[in-house]
């Protein structure tokens, strides 16, 4: 049991700077831009965290460093692909590439230095309850604040004016310039709060879940991890957050695994997730194949939990990552 | 509310898509906006709706000048569209489609206001269920519903009546009247049929070619409406039984061309209880045989399901049960590849978004079309594309620089020489009279070869008037499989909405 | 929008802007500017040596720029490059275990490895074109993910059934036998069969992509893949035979790192090659006549950065930072100077807003 919760809790924890990067992403992508700097940006503001929280002394200005980086880079993805008009996947690769090495390359002089860290906070009262207590009442900061990003994305797209205006601007660009919408505004503005959340994720690496920088960090990879639970989770910040947490256990169990299967795992499992990232978008566009629901529909009990089709894309994005193939 | 405009030009590229149009629109009126495809009308309601900015011009309302308006701006002052394809959001709710863009309400003053106005329109719109779900007749009542609560003064209708059934149509007229009879409000019709103009209409602004060209007060003269909308020889051709309504005479014209012959040969294709689906919805099992040279119209209301039926047709979509005969042989999970070789072939309603290569050269397309021919390119698309179909001379031109008619008629002549049956959805869409006219020749010269011709359309005028056997899906089922002759557009229409079956049985109706 | 300019001003400016975003980053790394780019630049063509290690990047570069060709022809995103050189790699070393050094005839065992190497990339830019094909899987989802499991392959292989006799080493597998190495040029690295093969893969592709129909076809597909499917190009079919003759050309260049360069298999054996390559390509907006041009230069650039950490004790990474920043500059220029004309080059569907 006691195994169980503090699996329980590593996943919570290797989760977050995942569940903090497919939210930003999926703000991104709900207005109509596909950010493929992800990778990359995560990457830099694990560096530009560290190195900020290093100089200041304080990890929390490192926190903030890192999401202005993100920002930045966003900036950058904006200026040249939505103001320029060049094609944004292009420009979203170039950069990925480009802030991997400009990380690697500033960060140099940080690299396998000592810096703070985020620590860990106790929630008084909680962290006394036996199983809860080890999941989620002694926790990295970071944790909590990717539970309350989930809540407060899901509140904000769900519940609110603004979130609406989002999901309209998204699905449909044409018709929400038609209702006066400033559809090319939105596109700007989350594309940066994406990049933004992409940053913190990035300091949520270098301040709390793999504490430091060098060449490689670890958080290598993890950008485009990202991107692949944005389309599995249907663009739904719920669905998203268990996409991550999905993830995070597929790395968890690697370092369990070790003990039983030393040598081989530990690449094996560094490696794991990306084959699997491959077969959830395969089973995801299987299931919304004819020949799958057909056949499914015939097996009773099957058929129910198979139910609705997955949410397709927002409507911006359709024919780009949502291929419709021949 | 006093609109006037004054020498709107809009160009694009080298099109004069409105050229100098000055226009005073009257209180209390109900104006329509009649012209050919391609003649301006859209884009001229376009700049006045906000969408748009034009080149040269301005917009008088209640004596204000406004040189280049936005969306909101015209919403601001009054003006409001409902255009012709849906410009709403499906897969958000009713509700939510209601409320963007208008007042800041919460969920729940969204949802009265709508169940509201939507009542004493006389319209039930479910408020908690996604648009997509909606008919077009639907999608357009809320629309309707949302304008009026943003308290539309001057309301811009762009082709209201295609896909809806001729009862909604009789629905909408009935609010567009009380509409504009209501404290001097304006109405515009955009249409290119004639009748409908002349039903609802106090006046009747004719374009051609980006101008305005005539203006008409009731009684309506048809032929001079004709003349000025097509010109004076074209009028005489222009006879197009889609604009005039003559339907039921063109109609027998068509049936005299069906040679006895055919109806003896045996069946091209033999659909047994064959149910073809896609991702979104599937249809039940249907049975029908398919003979060579027919001509078939199939009709329904936006969404019925003949979309499905023509892509199934075509190889496009799933064959999830029974059996699909072409030739003798099962096509069902058959590639296109297979679909190709048994002469099957499909023309899109998106022509250029489904069926041309925008970037590549005329030519190119040519060399693609027909890969098995050796020898010059130029002199295969001189004698198959220039000749035979009329396409613009211009081999090197990309294939995104032809219009509307021209981009037809690069799809038809891409018609392999092998086709037995041609599947063609809305071939004469936005097209206007004398590229009509040319498509239709083609399809009846394949028709009378031996091809079988189904085709689907939004025009029942155009239906009655070309087939010489109907098909009718409503509600995602076959309703109706009939033969052309003694159909009327009224009949059609009930088969279109259901009420044929109600009528039939005992009781009221 | 604005008036026409000239391509010439283009470049300048991109150039220009390219240098000064450079200067912005040296400075904020604390290097001085004109030493770095000197040895950046100049580390790559000061002396025969360095001359020669340029071209040995220059191959594998120019070899995977000519692959991608073929990808971006049909409109593919083929990131899964890396995975592609990987697999090449794999091979042609996996066949070379095989023949007996003493009695095999070593040209015909160079060229069997070589053809096993092509075959190996291909299988597996095969793998990504299925996924896309059938589980309309994008293929950036499906490149990086089998790039990954590559390296994930060609570690196990290292430590496990190839590793080095007596104990398991990250500096790769057993060396090859002496027989079995690609001969060098003035007993350098590179290859001169290496540089035949890459001009003669070049020259072949581009022929096949610009004068033939199959060209003609791909390019179809990358426009319009619905239209394709009516008009029966079948488009399923093109995508994988293009995806087969990139990922044959990039396991090409695997094959000749293994045999010409490292003579053995390591870790990490595709070098960054690949992301390299789809900058160059991007770079001169896959005009295919400019593409040996923007190899070469980043090559010189590969091998300056080299010497960086000696010298400067600078991160190597930095060639990597002004090859993107470059490319960056130039679809930013092109974008603001010809209305587009270079930018709208990269195709229609490769861009997310149909605008």
């Amino acid at each position: 049991m006691d195994v169980f919760a503090a699996t329980l809790a590593a996943v919570l924890f290797a989760g977050a700077p995942l569940a903090l990067a497919a939210l930003g992403e999926t703000l991104s992508e709900r207005a109509g831009v596909i950010n493929l700097s992800v990778d990359g940006t995560v990457l830099f503001s694990a560096m530009a965290a560290f190195v900020t929280a290093r100089v200041t002394g304080d990890a929390w200005i490192g926190m903030l460093g890192g999401a202005l980086a993100g920002a930045f880079v966003a900036g950058v993805l904006a200026v040249v692909g939505l103001w320029l008009r060049a094609p944004i996947l292009a420009v979203g690769f170039i950069l990925t590439l480009l802030c991997r090495d400009l990380a690697y390359f500033l960060g140099h002089a940080h690299a396998r230095q000592p810096g703070p860290d985020l620590g860990v906070w106790t929630i008084p009262g909680l962290s006394d309850i036996p199983f809860a207590g080890t999941v989620i009442g002694r926790q990295s900061p970071v944790v909590y604040l990717s539970i309350v990003a989930v809540a407060a994305a899901s509140f904000f797209l769900y519940r609110t004016r603004a979130g609406l205006r989002l999901r309209a601007a998204g699905e449909s660009p044409r018709a929400a310039f038609a209702r006066g919408i400033p559809v090319e505004r939105l596109k700007v503005l989350y594309c940066l709060a994406g990049g933004a959340f992409s940053g913190l994720a990035g300091a949520a690496y270098s301040l709390a879940v793999k504490p430091g920088w060098g060449h490689p960090q670890g958080a290598e990879g993890a950008g485009w991890i990202a991107l692949a639970i944005v389309i599995f989770g249907g663009w739904r910040p719920s669905r998203v957050v268990l996409g991550a947490y999905f993830f995070a256990l597929i790395q968890v169990m690697g370092i369990h695994l070790q003990d039983f299967l030393p040598g081989l795992s530990s690449t094996l499992f560094q490696i794991a997730p990306f084959p699997v990232m491959i077969l959830t978008l395969l089973f995801i566009n299987i299931r919304r194949s004819g020949r799958f629901r057909d056949a499914v529909q015939n097996v009773p009990l099957l058929g129910r939990l198979a139910g609705k089709p997955p949410a397709g894309a927002p409507g911006a994005l359709a024919g780009v990552l949502d291929q419709d193939a021949a | 509310m006093d609109v006037f405009l004054s020498r709107i030009t809009k160009r694009y590229g080298r099109i004069l898509a409105n050229d100098g149009v000055t226009v005073a629109l009257k209180p209390g009126r109900i104006h329509g906006l009649l012209g050919e495809n391609g003649a301006g009308k859209s884009t001229l309601m376009r700049v006045l709706a906000g969408h748009v900015m034009c080149d040269e011009g301005f917009i008088k309302v209640d004596g204000v000048r406004h040189a280049g308006l936005t969306p909101a701006g015209a919403m601001g002052l009054g003006i409001g569209m409902l255009s012709q394809d849906p410009l709403d959001f499906p897969p958000l709710a009713a509700w939510e489609n209601f409320t963007l863009g208008g007042r800041p309400r919460t969920r729940r003053q969204a949802r009265d206001r709508l169940a509201e106005l939507s009542e004493s329109l006389g319209f039930t719109l479910r408020p908690d269920d996604p648009v997509e779900r909606f008919t077009v007749a639907e999608r357009q009542q809320l629309e309707l519903t949302r304008l009026i609560d943003a308290d539309v003064r001057l309301l811009i209708l762009d082709e209201p009546t295609t896909g809806i059934s001729p009862e909604q149509k009789d629905i909408l007229f009935r609010i567009l009247r009380d509409f504009a009879a209501n404290k001097g409000r304006i109405v515009i019709l955009v249409t290119h049929k004639l009748p409908e103009a002349e039903e609802l209409c106090h006046e009747v602004l004719v374009m051609r070619r980006g101008r305005l060209v005539g203006s008409f007060e009731p009684p309506y003269d048809a032929g001079l409406l004709l003349e000025t909308m097509f010109g004076p020889e074209a009028a005489k051709a222009a006879t197009e039984p889609e604009i005039t309504g003559q339907a039921a005479m063109a109609a027998i014209r068509v049936r005299e061309a069906a040679t006895p012959q055919m109806a003896q040969a045996p069946a091209l294709a033999e659909l047994a209880d064959v149910a073809f689906s896609d991702e979104k919805s599937a249809l039940p099992p249907v049975s029908l045989a398919l003979r060579p040279g027919e001509v078939v119209g199939v009709a329904g209301v936006a969404g019925g399901g003949q979309e499905l039926f023509l892509r199934g047709l075509a190889g496009l979509a799933r064959v999830r049960s029974g059996r699909y005969g072409l030739g003798g042989a099962d096509m069902r999970g058959r590639t296109m590849a297979a679909f190709s070789q048994a002469g099957v072939h499909f023309l899109p309603a998106s022509r250029m978004e489904e069926g041309l290569f925008p970037g590549l050269s005329l030519a190119d397309h040519a060399r693609l079309g027909f890969p098995n021919e050796r020898g010059d390119i130029r002199d295969l698309f001189s004698r198959r594309f220039v000749d035979r179909f009329h396409v613009p001379d211009q081999p090197g031109a990309p294939a995104a620089s032809l219009s509307g008619g021209n981009q037809q008629r690069l799809l038809l002549s891409l018609i392999p020489d092998n086709t037995r049956l041609l599947v063609a959805e809305s071939p004469t869409r936005g097209l206007d009279v004398a590229s009509c006219a040319q498509v239709w020749e083609h399809l009846h010269a394949l028709a009378a070869q031996g091809t079988a011709v189904v085709f689907s359309s939004e025009d029942l005028d155009e239906i009655l008037a070309r087939s010489g056997r109907i098909l009718v899906f409503f509600n995602r089922r076959l309703a109706a499989d009939t033969p052309a002759a003694g159909q009327t557009v009224r009949g059609l229409g009930r088969h279109m909405t259901g009420r044929a079956a109600q009528a039939a049985a005992p009781g009221p109706a | 929008m604005k008036s026409p300019s000239p391509a010439s001003i283009n470049i300048l400016s991109a150039l220009a802007l390219a240098l000064a975003a450079t200067l912005a980053v040296l400075f904020f790394a604390g290097a001085p500017p004109l030493t770095t780019l000197a040895v950046l630049f100049g580390g790559g063509l000061d002396s025969t040596a360095s001359l020669l290690k340029t071209f040995s990047s220059f191959i594998p570069l120019f070899l995977c720029a000519t692959a991608l060709l073929a990808t971006y022809a049909a409109g593919l995103w083929n990131i899964g490059v890396e995975g592609q050189i990987t697999l090449g790699a794999v091979f042609a070393a996996g066949f070379l275990r095989l023949p007996d050094p003493a009695t095999f005839p070593p040209a015909l065992a160079l060229i069997l490895a070589l053809a096993a190497a092509f075959a190996g990339g291909a299988l597996w830019a095969l793998l990504a074109g299925a996924l896309r094909a059938y589980g309309r899987v994008h293929e950036i989802f499906s490149g990086l993910g089998l790039n990954f499991a590559a390296t994930g392959v060609t570690l196990w292989l290292i430590l496990g059934p190839w590793k080095r006799a007596g104990m398991a080493s990250l500096s790769g597998t057993e060396p090859l036998p002496e027989a079995f190495r690609l001969p060098g040029f003035a007993g350098k690295p590179a290859s001169m069969a290496g540089l035949v093969l890459a001009v003669t893969a070049f020259a072949l592709t581009v022929w096949l992509l610009k004068r033939t129909t199959w060209g003609l076809k791909l390019a179809a597909v990358r426009q319009n893949l619905k239209a394709a499917r009516l008009i029966g190009l079948s488009p399923k079919r093109r995508l994988l035979e293009a995806m087969a003759l990139c990922g044959g050309l990039a396991g090409l260049a695997g094959g000749l790192l293994v045999t010409g360069l490292y003579h053995r298999l390591i870790p990490s054996i595709s070098g960054n090659f690949g992301y390299t390559a789809i900058l160059a390509v991007l770079m001169v907006s896959l005009a295919p006549l400019f593409v040996p041009v923007s190899c070469f230069f980043f090559a010189v650039l590969l091998a300056g950065a080299v010497q960086l950490p000696m010298a400067l004790e600078l991160d190597s990474s930095l060639s990597g930072v002004i090859q993107g920043v470059l490319v960056l500059a130039f679809l930013a220029a092109g974008r603001m100077g010809i209305g587009g004309r270079l930018g709208g080059r990269l195709g229609g569907k490769l861009t997310g807003d149909k605008t």
